[in-house]
């Protein structure tokens, strides 16, 4: 592998946003994923080289870091934000369509929950994963729902809940959409949710960590 | 014994950056000196978000049922489900209470994170959740010190949503205490605005008990405060968890 990507994707993975950034001690006043990034692109090295050599394979490692247990919350987020300074530069490219990602995620929490760190946890990691977020936010009723799938068809659903009473409501946004996009794929999540819950309620992936999801979305269009 | 009503300054709470990481999942041994700095300044912020209310409210006519393992408070049937039930059994009256960090820190906390620093807006969020879990701690000091005056003893606290018991009986619970008590309003699908808040109820009676390590009777394996109140008393008493 080229060896700024190397350099990229350990920025990403342990969290080194730029220059100034101060952490990962170890890699103090060292360039971060912001500017190898750009350098990596004004030496020619291609945006989806950088998007699929570099940024998918370091939060891949992260998430499944995670999983483990190896680490806890914040360092995913430190690694979020560094993918994201990475990405930033990335974004013209997605814009004009020169590059592509897997394919769009619309998230949100169901209807009548407010929870959210769960939730924006899952859509960074899956953002990572080279897959374009739509997160419609909290308290997101079925017509939302299924209005953002009208206008990005093909999409996959993420859908969150904390609570048992609004799991509940998980139930009624997925029979709505499998009602009108039988294939659409519904993935839920969230402390009270089960697998059992997910194939009761006729979703087709539940999974208790971000990374399950997005090794779950890779599959998809593997 | 009468209804009570608390309001916490921060600083009674005395929460410790290595109480919050620990909750954040690292160990007490400073694993990481980067986010013990940032947990010692959001620490700092967070007096000036939260405002922090208590409040309990006292019922002496209370009917225990065996068979349906439910509680019955002023004619409201509670079916608490049966690890509640048998916590409760001996219990003579019952204290309905709600605790609050206030709206403020979690409207904070996403303000941060929007503005670019997603680690110290996920620790102000913690901090609020611990907030919570501390004042409810203190309003049931409180209450046991008010009821051993009377020779009776407190049960642990317990919530709509633990331990079988459906988080929708938050909607009884809160006809038995005054509208907007402590200024939490209780949503359609039972959920507590502000987001920072704890309901529940307390037993009091002569013949009950407190029981210590209450993490082993839950389903959740996975939850990251799994026994850490039970590592906490055993560490203040000096035992090896
Ligand atoms: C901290 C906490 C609190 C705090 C803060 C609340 C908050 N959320 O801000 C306080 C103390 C205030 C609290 C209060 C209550 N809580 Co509480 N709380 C928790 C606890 C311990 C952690 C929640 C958390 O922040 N997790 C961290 C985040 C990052 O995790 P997460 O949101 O679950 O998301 C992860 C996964 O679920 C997954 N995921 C999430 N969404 C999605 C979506 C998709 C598509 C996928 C693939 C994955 C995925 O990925 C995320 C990252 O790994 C959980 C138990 C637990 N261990 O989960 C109980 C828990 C959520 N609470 C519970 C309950 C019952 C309550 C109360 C109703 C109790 C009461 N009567 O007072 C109140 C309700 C508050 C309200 N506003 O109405 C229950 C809910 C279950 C139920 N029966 O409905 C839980 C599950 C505890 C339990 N053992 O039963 N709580």
């Amino acid at each position: 592998m080229n060896e700024i990507l190397e350099k990229i994707a350990l920025c990403v993975e342990f969290g080194k946003i730029n220059k100034v950034s101060p952490y990962p001690p170890n890699m103090k006043d060292q360039d971060g994923a912001d500017e190898l990034t750009r350098q990596a692109l004004d030496g020619g090295v291609r945006p989806d080289e950088i998007l699929e050599n570099a940024l998918v394979p370091a939060m891949a490692k992260v998430g499944d870091k995670f999983s483990r247990k190896e680490i806890y919350v914040p360092q995913m987020l430190m690694a979020a934000k560094a993918m994201n300074s990475a990405m930033a530069h990335l974004k013209p490219f997605f814009q004009s369509g020169e590059t592509k990602r897997k394919g769009k995620f619309i998230v949100g929490t169901v209807a009548g929950d407010l929870h959210d760190i769960g939730k924006n946890l899952v859509a960074m990691m899956i953002e990572g994963g080279g897959w374009e977020v739509i997160d419609l936010g909290v308290d997101v009723g079925t017509d939302k729902f299924m209005s953002a799938l009208d206008a990005n068809p093909g999409a996959v659903i993420g859908l969150s809940a904390l609570l048992t009473t609004t799991m509940e409501n998980m139930k009624q946004t997925v029979t709505a959409i499998k009602e009108k996009h039988k294939h659409s794929k519904i993935l839920v999540g969230g402390a009270p949710v089960t697998m059992e819950y997910c194939q009761k309620i006729g979703a087709d992936f539940y999974s208790p960590d971000p990374q399950g999801a997005v090794n779950y979305l890779k599959a998809l269009v593997s | 014994m009468t209804n009570a009503k608390f309001q916490y300054a921060f600083s009674d709470l005395g929460i410790t950056v290595s109480h919050i990481e620990s909750i954040l999942g690292y160990d007490e041994n400073g694993e990481s000196e980067i986010i013990q700095f940032l947990i010692d300044e959001a620490l700092k912020e967070a007096e000036q978000y939260c405002n922090i209310r208590a409040e309990y409210r006292i019922y002496n006519e209370v009917i225990l049922s065996n068979p349906d393992k439910s509680l019955t408070i002023n004619n409201i049937q509670f079916n608490i489900q049966k690890i509640v039930f048998n916590q409760l059994k001996k219990t003579e009256s019952v204290a309905v209470f709600v605790c609050t960090a206030g709206g403020e820190i979690v409207k904070k906390s996403r303000e941060v994170m929007m503005e670019g620093d997603p680690i110290k807006g996920y620790i102000l969020d913690v901090i609020g959740s611990v907030v919570v879990d501390v004042a409810a701690d203190l309003m049931q000091d409180a209450l046991a010190k008010s009821v051993i005056q009377s020779g009776q003893k407190i049960t642990n606290r317990y919530s709509p949503g633990y331990c079988g018991w459906n988080v929708g009986e938050q909607h009884k619970l809160f006809y038995l205490i005054p509208e907007n008590f402590c200024g939490i309003r209780l949503t359609e699908s039972a959920l507590m605005d502000p987001v920072k808040s704890a309901s529940g109820i307390i037993g009091i009676g002569e013949h009950v008990k407190y029981s210590k390590y209450t993490c082993s009777y839950c389903d959740m394996k996975d939850c990251t405060y799994r026994n850490l109140k039970d590592e906490k008393e055993e560490r203040r008493k000096g035992n090896k968890y």
